[in-house]
């Protein structure tokens, strides 16, 4: 099983027949390259095009409707640096980020060590816990509303015998929205850390018995490394939800109470459509972008040399 | 296997290929173009369908005359759609936006909210209305929430007004005869339901717009009353929210509270929730906006049991204002297709008798009146005030979009004890200033 897993998994040189073939001058027009045309031409204009476009928008003071607009240079910028709002937004979002990525990792990787045992209903398990990942996030969001009722007698609060404010403490809302994400996505994670502990090899797992190493030993020193390429997805996966998190929050607090869970995304949403900025907006979502692609870049980098060492 | 690994695709084979198919899909939608013109403009010239895009408040009204225009114009079908607020303005702002607007949508009057009628009317998107003859009768005091540059744009069917909504039953089961007509008087009531084990005053503030109505049943009379020219003093920076009545009105809010007059947690509680505690008699009122009243009676065992009253926000009944503002409408896109058909629907809810059926289905007080116009029972109460101490919502004469959200966001902190009355109108002078 093993070998032959590892097999597939080698790149696999081109077929013979195709490589002795001496027509090779023009690469764009190879049949692989015509094959993906139509849907590059899709892609192109129905993402790459609106995308670029709409970044020349940061530019401008364009209200979102109507033709007047006036190009502005960096003066939606210059905005940003000093927008109370939008800096304090910055920080729920890195707060909440943080949160998600490591309490959902750490949540989906016990999910996944628990349902990898030998268990009797382990499939049922499996399903029950990545059935949240396909509800909607604003369908979610709605139900844990109910949840988070206030009221000593209902949802949370009468299960568990408390009389907290969920959602409408200032101090607490953004971490009570954070559980609602992970209780919906650590199923997402615990998906893709199976799939790495299902290639772990046997072998290993027994010659490290053999070797007299202990059932934690064995998951610090033959798991844990094996599940690298797992924890890369998953981290990177989890850091770019949690920078761009916006249904949950638009649908349970609406980035209250007061601006307590304000996040990047929900703030450039309100600069375009309430307030009727779109210039600034889009130069909000300028600089989220490159925020999330440059994090994504640093963790890919960092975590793939890991990978690379073992 | 091999054979097929071997056979080739010539590029000239694959271009044809290519070719043929979008040739055959090219021939495809003509054909489908050509089939729908011949159905629609050869046919009847009067086969129109209007689209309408409108919030949820409007669905009652439109659902009504929709049919009824049906019956008046048979050529003429409609379209519509509703969702709540916010959804209807990310839509229909980026249809707005990318000129592909539906040829009838909600607009809010006056200015101060990225769909008002100042701010679409300034894009030039929506059409002049003021040929209409429903337009010649517009009340004086409510001709900035119809018109810019002395141009009617919104169509609208009367004005709702802000108190409180109470349950009868209640009031009657804790000793009171008869609604609060000061301010003196409206915490003595608060009090005595406080002692006979109700909640005084349901609050929902977890969803935004509910935080500000407090301040707006209030602020009429601490301001307005005092000042009526406040708004034109605001806009030329004579006056500002902090050196106003509204730090009164803010005050005697956060006084409610204190009194612990509203339900634990209000920034924990929604807008259903706050509907169900006083249809239900665990609260005996709420303050809002007279176009909810509908709600709150459906989910109400007995809808008689429901009223309202003016809340007095001064201790001299002389001096207790109104806030009285027209109701949301709706405008026709300046450059949709349909332009004549979609302005003519408009005048035709302009007609008197349609006035007061809309003004009817969502308890408001018609625009203008005559001997077939009914008012509500509940709001028979706000008639006295209506003439010359009523002010319209105090956002619909904002100068942006900025200062109501902030207005919601400052009372959430102020209810959480985040952040103190200072800075919450310093915040929203600042909005105001944008």
């Amino acid at each position: 099983m093993t070998r032959q897993m590892t097999t597939t998994a080698t790149p696999v040189g081109r077929p013979t027949a195709a490589a002795g073939r001496p027509r090779r001058r023009f690469a764009a027009l190879s049949p692989s390259w015509l094959f993906a045309a139509p849907a590059l031409v899709v892609y192109a204009a129905v993402v790459l095009y609106p995308s670029l476009a709409g970044m020349l928008y940061a530019f401008t003071d364009w209200s979102g409707i109507g033709a007047d607009k006036s190009f502005v240079g960096l003066a939606n910028f210059q905005t940003l640096l000093h927008d109370e709002q939008a800096m304090d937004s910055i920080g729920n979002t890195l707060l909440l980020t943080v949160a998600i990525v490591v309490v959902q990792n750490g949540v989906g990787l016990l999910l996944a060590l628990g349902v990898h045992a030998k268990l009797k209903s382990r499939a049922l398990l499996r399903v029950i816990f990545f059935a949240p990942v396909v509800v909607s996030p604003v369908m979610v969001a709605f139900l844990w509303k109910y949840i988070y009722n206030p009221d000593p007698s209902a949802g949370l609060n009468g299960l568990l015998g408390l009389q907290i404010d969920w959602l409408g403490d200032p101090s607490l809302a953004l971490w009570s929205i954070a559980a609602t994400v992970v209780w919906q996505y650590a199923g997402y994670s615990m998906v893709i850390f199976l799939a790495g502990l299902e290639g772990v090899p046997r072998e290993l797992h027994e010659a490290a018995m053999i070797d007299g190493a202990g059932t934690l030993q064995r998951f610090r020193y033959v798991t844990w490394p094996l599940l690298a390429p797992a924890l890369t997805i998953n981290l990177m996966l989890s850091t770019i939800g949690g920078l761009k998190l916006f249904d949950q929050v638009f649908a349970a607090t609406n980035g209250g109470p007061g601006y307590a869970t304000e996040t990047l995304s929900t703030v450039l949403y309100k600069q375009a459509f309430v307030f009727g900025k779109f210039g600034y907006s889009t130069a909000i979502a300028l600089v989220l972008a490159l925020f999330v692609a440059a994090v994504s870049l640093v963790q890919v980098y960092y975590l793939r040399g890991r990978e690379v060492a073992q | 296997m091999t054979e097929l690994r071997d056979a080739r695709l010539s590029r000239v084979q694959f271009f044809r290929m290519m070719g043929g198919l979008a040739v055959a899909a090219a021939a495809t939608a003509c054909s489908t173009k050509t089939q729908s013109t011949g159905s629609t403009g050869q046919g009847q010239a009067s086969a129109v369908e209007l689209r309408f895009v409108g919030v949820a408040d409007q669905k009652a009204p439109m659902d009504e005359l929709v049919a009824a225009y049906k019956q008046a114009k048979p050529g003429v079908t409609l379209a519509t759609s509703f969702a709540p607020t916010d959804q209807v303005q990310t839509s229909l702002r980026t249809q707005l936006g990318a000129g592909n607007a539906p040829d009838v949508h909600v607009v809010y009057p006056g200015s101060g909210s990225a769909m008002s009628m100042t701010q679409i009317a300034g894009a030039g998107l929506l059409a002049d209305l003021s040929d209409q003859a429903w337009t010649q009768t517009i009340p004086t005091g409510f001709k900035p929430a119809f018109q810019k540059d002395g141009k009617t744009y919104i169509y609208s069917a009367g004005s709702s007004v802000i108190g409180a909504i109470y349950n009868k039953k209640v009031f009657q089961e804790a000793g009171i005869d008869a609604p609060p007509t000061t301010w003196t008087e409206f915490l003595a009531v608060c009090d005595k339901l406080k002692k006979a084990g109700k909640t005084p005053i349901a609050l929902g503030a977890q969803t935004p717009w509910v935080t500000q109505l407090i301040t707006y049943a209030l602020v009429p009379s601490t301001v307005y009353a005092k000042d009526p020219t406040f708004d034109d003093k605001q806009a030329a920076g004579q006056t500002s929210f902090a050196k106003s009545g509204w730090r009164e009105a803010m005050e005697m809010y956060l006084e409610l509270q204190k009194r612990g007059f509203f339900n634990d947690k209000p920034n924990g509680t929604t807008f259903e929730q706050q509907i169900s505690m006083v249809a239900t008699g665990k609260a005996a009122m709420a303050i809002q906006v007279s176009a909810v009243l509908p709600d709150f009676r459906k989910s109400a065992g007995n809808p008689d049991d429901l009223s309202m009253f003016p809340v007095p926000g001064a201790d001299d009944a002389a001096q207790v204002w109104i806030p009285a503002g027209v109701v949301v409408g709706l405008g026709a896109a300046a450059k949709g297709k349909n332009l004549a058909e979609a302005k003519a629907f408009i005048d035709f809810l302009g007609k008197q008798e349609n006035i007061n059926r809309w003004a009817k289905a969502i308890a408001a007080i018609p625009l203008t009146q005559d001997a077939s116009s009914s008012i509500d029972p509940a709001v028979q109460s706000f008639l006295p005030f209506t003439k010359d101490k009523a002010v319209p919502f105090m956002d619909q004469r904002w100068p942006n979009a900025e200062v109501q959200p902030v207005h919601f966001a400052v009372i959430q902190d102020l209810l959480a004890g985040k952040i103190k009355i200072d800075e919450a109108l310093q915040k929203m002078d600042e909005a105001y200033a944008k």
